[in-house]
């Protein structure tokens, strides 16, 4: 008998012997990931949706007056002393009522006793990528609006700011919900261990006795959170696969899930969250064994 | 004629001026000094309380002494430590006069237990529990959970399970307390069959139908003192 043989008997025996404490380690493992988890999929997608929304963030000057070349050239060099730009497009009144007059397509003829110059001239300045905080853009918004000539500046700031606190707010939960996974995986998972330990300790003074090393006694332990580690995480994972799939099915067609690409964790971020959880279960174990296990 | 140049066996146990106090001030042993050799069968005799279990607990490092050197197989064994006291235990088989029995488990797993922990091999390990128990006159108790036997049949499986990994010291602490005269003479039996393969047997016992007709080496303890050492004829 090999020590790997004789160690998984062990872990057998202690499963055994105490599953109804041990599935609901499991569970409360499972649980605490699948709460973390789900959180974290929302932000990892907010944050892409985020990086989506910066890519098409562009900043609207409204101009009192249709600028000539030589006001249009001081605009530009005004505009780059704040900060490097991607793109700076001159719209002139004609351009704005033609685009306008586009975008309503079969609806344009509205247009038609309206005067062509009715909509201010404006400059479209597309920031660079590197602009993405809200306080950045704010800044920059509020020097565009202190240019000469300038009427307003916009960039659907209600709908970026409220977009940014919900990012914030949801950082928020995925922290707090990281830490209940981290609590509740290393004290139940701690707790159950110290159970167990308890109730076989005559079992462990006889092993001792015999001439057990430390090893065979303490492996199977660490090998039982491990365990929970690994199974409460991959059952909490599927868990929201799941449910994310359900919600696929259930939510498709026009709605608010479709205006993105919503998508699941790679394997690579699932196998971290798996070896996360085997980490921190094994720590429970380890923790419990320091304190309880004379040996 | 003795042979007063012939190398006298290796010494297993050595105990030198070893005493034993629990708190407040129990003195359990005092000054203990004796020497056990290899293949030897030692009778360690007294009166309850005299000593005899903890000197056994001492040698086998269930126990530290308040003072004195215990050397087992020339190790002192109170500072060994991890897989090199792991090691020596696994070669010391101990039936203890508590039994220590796993009560939830099997006749065959208890046994067992002694062997597993030195991996031995599954077949191996069934083929001596069975062995040792159709020895013990237990076959029939092979899968019968300890905590439903008589004292006298876990007496027995104590025993057992003490000479499963033959250990190269075997520490007994009254073997025959519960059992009649035929059991009482398969134990022993077990115990010489044990001895005469090299094994080092020391038994506590206040029985004295053990060892009034050897001739092996019995020391009688008294108030936690040596009181006397003898060849084994007579005390």
């Amino acid at each position: 008998m090999n020590f790997w043989f004789a160690v998984l008997r062990q872990v057998g025996r202690n499963l055994r012997q105490t599953w109804a404490s041990q599935l609901m380690t499991l569970l409360t493992v499972s649980l605490s990931v699948l709460i973390f988890a789900f959180f974290y999929l929302i932000y990892t997608n907010m944050l892409n949706v985020g990086g989506k929304l910066g890519d098409d963030l562009r900043l609207i000057v409204y101009l009192n007056d249709e600028p000539g070349p030589e006001m249009q050239e001081q605009l530009r060099r005004k505009i780059t002393d704040f900060d490097q730009v991607q793109e700076i497009r001159f719209i002139s009144k004609a351009d704005a009522y033609e685009r306008f007059a586009n975008q309503l397509g079969d609806n344009k003829d509205v247009l038609k006793d309206m005067p062509t110059d009715f909509l201010p001239a404006s400059v479209e300045v597309v920031p660079l990528k590197t602009l993405r905080s809200l306080n950045q853009v704010k800044l920059f918004s509020e020097y565009l609006s202190k240019l000469p000539g300038t009427l307003k500046v916009q960039y659907g700031q209600d709908w970026v700011e409220r977009f940014f606190y919900f990012i914030r707010l949801l950082s928020i939960v995925v922290i707090l919900s990281g830490s209940l996974l981290i609590l509740t995986s290393i004290f139940m998972v701690a707790y159950t261990i110290r159970l167990t330990i308890m109730g076989r300790q005559a079992e462990l003074e006889l092993l001792k006795l015999v001439g057990a090393t430390n090893n065979y006694i303490r492996t199977p332990f660490m090998l039982e959170g491990l365990l929970q580690g690994f199974f409460g995480s991959s059952f909490g994972l599927v868990s929201l696969f799941t449910l994310y799939q359900w919600i696929k099915t259930h939510f498709s067609g026009p709605g608010i899930l479709n205006l993105f690409s919503f998508t699941f964790f790679t394997p690579h971020i699932l196998a971290v969250i798996i070896i996360i959880s085997i980490l921190l279960c094994t720590v429970g174990s380890y923790m419990s064994m320091q304190k309880f296990l004379r040996i | 004629m003795t042979d007063t140049n012939a190398p006298s066996p290796p010494i297993i146990v050595e105990m030198i001026k070893v005493s034993k106090s629990y708190p407040p001030d129990i003195k359990a042993l005092a000054d203990i000094s004796m020497t056990v050799e290899t293949g030897e069968m030692f009778f360690l005799i007294g009166m309850s309380g005299a000593g005899k279990t903890t000197l056994l607990k001492l040698i086998c490092n269930m126990e530290t002494p308040s003072n004195g050197l215990i050397e087992v197989s020339g190790q002192n064994i109170h500072q060994l430590k991890g897989k090199k006291l792991a090691r020596l235990r696994q070669k010391i088989g101990v039936a203890y006069q508590d039994f220590k029995l796993l009560t939830d488990r099997t006749v065959a797993e208890n046994v067992a237990i002694a062997m597993e922990v030195s991996y031995k091999k599954p077949p191996i390990i069934s083929k001596r529990v069975k062995d040792l128990l159709a020895q013990l006159q237990l076959s029939d108790k092979h899968d019968t959970i300890t905590g439903e036997l008589s004292r006298g049949e876990q007496q027995r499986v104590t025993l057992a399970r003490a000479v499963a990994n033959s250990p190269t010291l075997i520490l007994v602490d009254e073997p025959t307390g519960n059992l009649d005269a035929t059991t009482t003479e398969k134990v022993m039996n077990l115990l010489n069959k044990c001895n005469s393969s090299g094994a080092t047997i020391i038994i506590a016992t206040h029985d004295e139908s053990l060892y009034r007709r050897s001739n092996h080496r019995i020391m009688e303890l008294h108030r936690g003192k040596i009181r006397q050492i003898n060849g084994g004829v007579q005390v």
